[in-house]
Parts: C-alpha cells; sequence; structure tokens
C-alpha cells in the first residue's frame, strides 16, 4: 500500500517554493517571486501555509532601509520534501 | 504559476528539477574581484622582477599594494552580498576558504619577512593555487581549475629558479589563475545582464 503523497507538497506553486528553498541556505521574497513566476498575493498566501506547517521559516528584516522578508526552509520541511520525493519515486517505480 | 494545478507525479519530478536548476543557475560572479587580484599580484610581481636590476627605492614597498587592495575588495563583497537575493551554502563554503587563505597569506607573509625565509614566493604560489583549485572544483569552473593547477606547477619550477625568474612565475600563476578567469567571469555576467533588461 501506498503512502499518500503530503497534499501540502502537491501542488504547484508551494512544490516549487520548496523546491527553490531546498537547494539555497535562504532565499527573499522577490527571488522566489521571480523563480516561480507567480504573484505576489497568491506567493504570500503559499509562504504563509508552508510556514503554518512549520515547514518553512518567514524572517522578516530590513535591507537598506526597507522592509525585507526572507524564507528558509526548516528540518521539518527538509525531511518532508525527502518523504515527498521517495513516495513520487515509489509510484513511477510502480508505474513503469 | 497556478497553484491548483493537479500535478502527475512526472511533473511534480520536473518542477522539482526545474526549479532546484533555476535556483542553482543564479548565481552570478561580477568577475571584478578576480580581475582586481590578477592585476595587483601581476604588477606587483612584475614591478619586482624589473626592480631587481633596476633598484628603485619605492619599488621595495610595491608588495604592500596588496594590503590596500583588501578594502575594495571589503567593499566590492558587501555591494556583492547586497545584490544577492538568497544565500547558499556553497558561497558560505567559499566565502570560508577565501577568508582563511586571506588570513593565511597575511601570517606567511609576517612570517617570511620575519624569518628572512628564503625562497618564500615558493609558498606563496603553492597557497594561492589551494583557494583557485577549490573554487574551479566547487563552481565546476574549469579556468579556475586550470589555474589552480598551474600555479602548484609554477611552485615547483620556481624551486629550481633564481629569484627575479620566479616573479615572472609568480606574474603569469596570478594572470592564468586569477585575470583570466576574471575576464571570462565578467564578461559572462555582462552578457547575462544584458540578456535580463
Amino acid at each position: 500500500m501506498f503512502k499518500d503523497l503530503d497534499p501540502l507538497l502537491h501542488s504547484q506553486l508551494r512544490l516549487a517554493i520548496m523546491s527553490i528553498l531546498i537547494s539555497v541556505k535562504q532565499a527573499e521574497f522577490i527571488f522566489i517571486r521571480e523563480k516561480t513566476n507567480s504573484t505576489a498575493g497568491n506567493l504570500s498566501v503559499q509562504i504563509q501555509k508552508l510556514k503554518e506547517a512549520g515547514y518553512i521559516e518567514v524572517i522578516k528584516e530590513f535591507k537598506d532601509n526597507y522592509p525585507n522578508t526572507s524564507c528558509k526552509i526548516t528540518p521539518k520541511g527538509i525531511k518532508a520534501f525527502e518523504e515527498y520525493v521517495k513516495t513520487l519515486q515509489l509510484y513511477l517505480q510502480v508505474k513503469k | 504559476m497556478n497553484n491548483e494545478s493537479q500535478l502527475t507525479e512526472q511533473e511534480s519530478l520536473e518542477l522539482i528539477a526545474r526549479m532546484i536548476n533555476k535556483a542553482k543557475s543564479d548565481f552570478r560572479e561580477t568577475g571584478i574581484g578576480a580581475l582586481m587580484w590578477g592585476t595587483i599580484i601581476t604588477v606587483c610581481a612584475l614591478v619586482s622582477f624589473v626592480n631587481y636590476y633596476q633598484h628603485w627605492r619605492w619599488a621595495q614597498y610595491i608588495w604592500f599594494l596588496t594590503f590596500l587592495a583588501v578594502l575594495p575588495q571589503i567593499i566590492i563583497s558587501v555591494q556583492a552580498n547586497k545584490r544577492k537575493k538568497y544565500t547558499s551554502y556553497n558561497e558560505d563554503a567559499m566565502g570560508g576558504i577565501w577568508i582563511s587563505f586571506g588570513i593565511g597569506i597575511l601570517l606567511l607573509s609576517f612570517f617570511s619577512s620575519w624569518s628572512h625565509l628564503q625562497n618564500a614566493y615558493v609558498l606563496f604560489l603553492i597557497f594561492y593555487g589551494v583557494p583557485t583549485f577549490a573554487t574551479g572544483i566547487a563552481r565546476r569552473f574549469t579556468p579556475m581549475i586550470i589555474g589552480g593547477i598551474a600555479c602548484w606547477i609554477f611552485a615547483i619550477i620556481s624551486m629550481y629558479t633564481i629569484f627575479p625568474y620566479a616573479m615572472l612565475l609568480t606574474a603569469a600563476a596570478a594572470i592564468i589563475s586569477w585575470f583570466i578567469p576574471g575576464i571570462i567571469l565578467r564578461k559572462r555576467y555582462l552578457k547575462a545582464k544584458k540578456n535580463d533588461v
């Protein structure tokens, strides 16, 4: 019996955010927006969901006197992401 | 990007790979630091070579230029950090390697002049090769891998070379390991910047 794919990660934008954050130490909101080609509003909502799940940490600071939001993946997020990829691979192996 | 799109397993994996590649390919080194250090070390080494025959008084202090160059290097690094929209583990490691190199070179400079170390240029060349080679490997940037190896080859040759000619080897090492990679990085950076506009 297969494990279900984590519904929080099995959505296009949230998965894209997590994929970016798994490959860097910390990324600014604007960087994630550029890479995912998403709108600021939608991105904020999805970031909030990931934050509430404890998958990412949101850091608010000042950069050149302007507020700046950055995100970084948490250990819980890394574990969830790895689990998600493992489950995906299992699904794909069976389909072959 | 639409969040509600239903993904197949294959699409999910493709999306993950695409995003990881996008994040990784964003890094753009301006090449200014490599160009600056390549130029300074080349100039210092060539002046030392010429000064062996010319005996200019001022030229005895030419290597102090490398201490002065630390200030613009700090400014370059601060500006690069401000420009960056993300930080990566790889860059932290690179920063650590270059800071260790800077401290190592500083200590070696003091030690070699304090102890009147003969053929200190051999040690400098060995030192130059370490961060250059490490950066080349970490960034998969062949010109710096070649540069690092060139430093070590020149270090071996300089063991059998008398002083003024070892300065020519030092200049060649600086050109191959930093100046040429600096030009390549600069060209890439300007091209990428142009494509962004």
